[in-house]
């Protein structure tokens, strides 16, 4: 296959060096969840790396200055595509890379080359952009059922409200116990809160921007932080980790300009609430619970702290670790869009979570992203070990439930 | 053509593709500057610039994944820079006091470099812990071990004329080819520096510069979803 085009057009400046930087130590095998429970390293992060130079080479090389850009060849690039594609984007890698490599973003970014050559993106997330255009949600499922069958009745939304909810694809229409918390949790602070209608409350984009596919994010983008702007939104509240991600890290870049509000994970706004006595909770949970860090809301924003204060905050709740947790988390096996693709890699992952949470004798597995929440359930369907699965959210929810919203 | 005008022409060939794929490179790296970056710009603080100091020369990241092969590459890396330093002796005229003090420091160097690469290549290739040996690594660190070992052999047993040498070196600098001195151990371990030279990894122009970015990365990640 002959490029005239240059394996680094989609790289930021910062990503070319990172390319060049990797020493190919292969530390981040120990840490990446496909090494895990595949143990194969053709699709590790330094052969990623290697594989990616050799591409740049073709382009960019000394023969391809003389002589014009050279063959690429054919089972190096599908291998690739399959290695960059079977990731979870989780980051561990980066976050455990001796030199430091920003592994989280640089494989999206090389996914969106592979988009640009027509070779990305793989299986079910080819049919993302069409699902989103159709239906508003990478799902295809109509807007009417986005928020009717979970939101719940007492909780009153605002027309016009300082803060906003955005409950996202996932939560509404995979893990629904988990936004009804959030609604519920939001009702019982008492801070009014508008949301957007269900049929503009479309996707944020991040399916398509970790797939590699960003021709529609601008106009996602557009529309969402409009629809906000005009209802005097100056704080947007979410519970999804892949949301906020991509709202505070991209959404300013495909809107053109800062945002006229921040974001905010919901765990941040509880556990404010908590502190300032806003959050009462009725009832006392006298359980050894372990919370699992998801990989977009520490590797990607920074809140570690926040899920954690809400969680000991509850009388008679005892927080259990996982061995790698916070920053160094552990993928659920839901990252990156590959839990559509690589559905049995995604459930092998789920289940280390699972036998971990068993191992330390938690009476409860505590999630907060619907991903992960959607993944580690599956992961448990026909699993030796069991656990409850409960949103952080969905707990605090029932901890409040009966409370006037 | 007599052996030294062979190998000083291999010696400006090798060095000449190692600047090839330097300046290659940073046409790459200029293309990309080229291009507007989308990602926010992070300050460079004081404490960024020491903490990176101390990743570039301390290696500090990887002491914190994986103290047991942080021994054997610090050790490396160290005794690398310090023998490569020791032999600018042959490669400057008059030379300078600097490069006279770090003689005995560079000697030692060059007694710990080799079980260095030993320490290392048993730790990548034989424990059950590490789970990736790149081909590419496993070929420079034995190039070097042979490089090394060589180095050590000629120190102890079969030492070369140093003039000779010296003039040798010297001619290589000078545009001005002398004769390769008489020591088929010399000869071997030239040869394979030149063998060396094009494929020394471009990461160590930009593993600093990543490292540099990834501490202002760290500390600008709270900042991400927080206030001030």
């Amino acid at each position: 296959m002959k490029n005239k085009r240059s394996f680094t057009e989609e790289l930021s400046p910062r990503q070319v060096l990172e390319i060049d930087a990797c020493t190919q130590c292969g530390e981040c095998l120990k840490h990446c969840p496909i090494q895990d429970v595949t143990g194969n390293p053709t699709v590790s992060p330094p052969e990623k790396i290697r594989m990616f130079r050799e591409f740049i080479r073709a382009t960019d090389g000394l023969k391809a200055r003389f002589f014009g850009p050279g063959k690429v060849d054919r089972k190096l690039l599908e291998d690739f595509v399959k290695a960059v594609y079977e990731c979870t984007t989780c980051g561990a890698c980066g976050q455990n890379c001796p030199v430091g490599i920003f592994t989280q973003r640089l494989w999206p970014t090389l996914r969106k080359e592979m988009v640009k050559r027509g070779l990305g993106p793989i299986g079910a997330q080819a049919s993302v952009p069409n699902a989103v255009s159709r239906s508003g949600n990478p799902y295809d499922k109509p807007a009417a059922d986005r928020y009717q069958p979970w939101f719940p009745e007492q909780v009153k939304v605002a027309e016009r409200a300082e803060i906003a909810y955005y409950a996202g694809c996932t939560g509404a229409y995979e893990a629904q116990p988990m936004v009804r918390g959030d609604a519920l949790v939001l009702g019982a602070i008492g801070e009014p809160f508008t949301m957007l209608p269900p049929e503009e409350e479309v996707c944020c984009g991040f399916p398509l921007f970790i797939t590699g596919q960003h021709d529609l994010l601008a106009d996602l983008v557009r529309r969402l932080v409009e629809g906000y702007r005009a209802r005097g939104v100056k704080t947007l509240v979410c519970s999804c980790p892949c949301c906020v991600n991509i709202m505070s890290r991209d959404w300013p870049v495909f809107y053109g300009s800062d945002l006229p509000f921040k974001i905010r994970h919901i765990t941040q706004l509880v556990a404010a609430a908590v502190k300032e006595g806003k959050l009462k909770y009725r009832k006392e949970l006298h359980e050894r619970v372990i919370y699992h860090d998801p990989c977009y809301l520490t590797r990607g924003v920074g809140v570690i702290e926040e899920p954690r204060e809400v969680l000991r905050s509850i009388p008679g709740l005892t927080l259990l670790e996982f061995d790698r947790n916070g920053l160094n988390s552990r993928c659920c096996g839901a990252g990156g869009a590959a839990r559509k693709v690589y559905h049995e890699n995604a459930v092998a992952i789920g289940r280390l979570t699972i036998d971990e949470a068993v191992a330390k004798k938690a009476d409860r597995l505590i999630l907060s992203c619907p991903a992960c929440y959607a993944k580690v359930n599956e992961a448990m369907v026909g699993h030796k070990n069991r656990i409850q699965i409960t949103d952080i959210m969905e707990l605090i929810g029932s901890m409040i439930e009966g409370e006037k919203s | 053509m007599t052996m030294g005008t062979i190998l000083v022409v291999a010696a400006y060939s090798a060095y000449s593709v190692f600047w090839a794929r330097f300046l290659l490179h940073g046409l790459v790296w200029w293309k990309a500057m080229k291009r507007l970056s989308t990602e926010p710009a992070s300050p460079t603080t004081a404490k960024v610039w020491a903490l990176t100091v101390s990743d570039v020369f301390l290696f500090t990241r990887l002491l914190m994944v994986n103290p047991a092969l942080w021994v054997g590459e610090w050790a490396f890396h160290a005794s690398f820079l310090l023998v490569l330093l020791r032999h600018l002796r042959y490669f400057l005229n008059p030379v300078p006091a600097w490069v006279w003090c770090i003689q005995t420091p560079g000697t030692i160097a060059g007694y710990v470099l080799p079980p260095a690469l030993v320490y290392i290549l048993v730790i990548r290739l034989f424990t059950r812990w590490e789970k990736y040996a790149s081909p590419a690594n496993m070929f420079l660190l034995c190039l070097v071990l042979v490089i090394s070992s060589l180095g050590v052999l000629m120190h102890v047993l079969y030492k070369p004329d140093l003039v000779d040498v010296k003039l040798f070196a010297w001619g290589i600098v000078t545009l001005r080819p002398a004769a390769a001195p008489a020591s088929l151990l010399f000869l071997l371990h030239f040869i394979l520096v030149l063998v060396l030279i094009p494929f020394l990894p471009t990461h160590i122009f930009t593993a600093p510069l990543v490292m540099m970015e990834a501490r202002k990365r760290k500390k600008a990640l709270r900042l991400v979803m927080h206030e001030e």
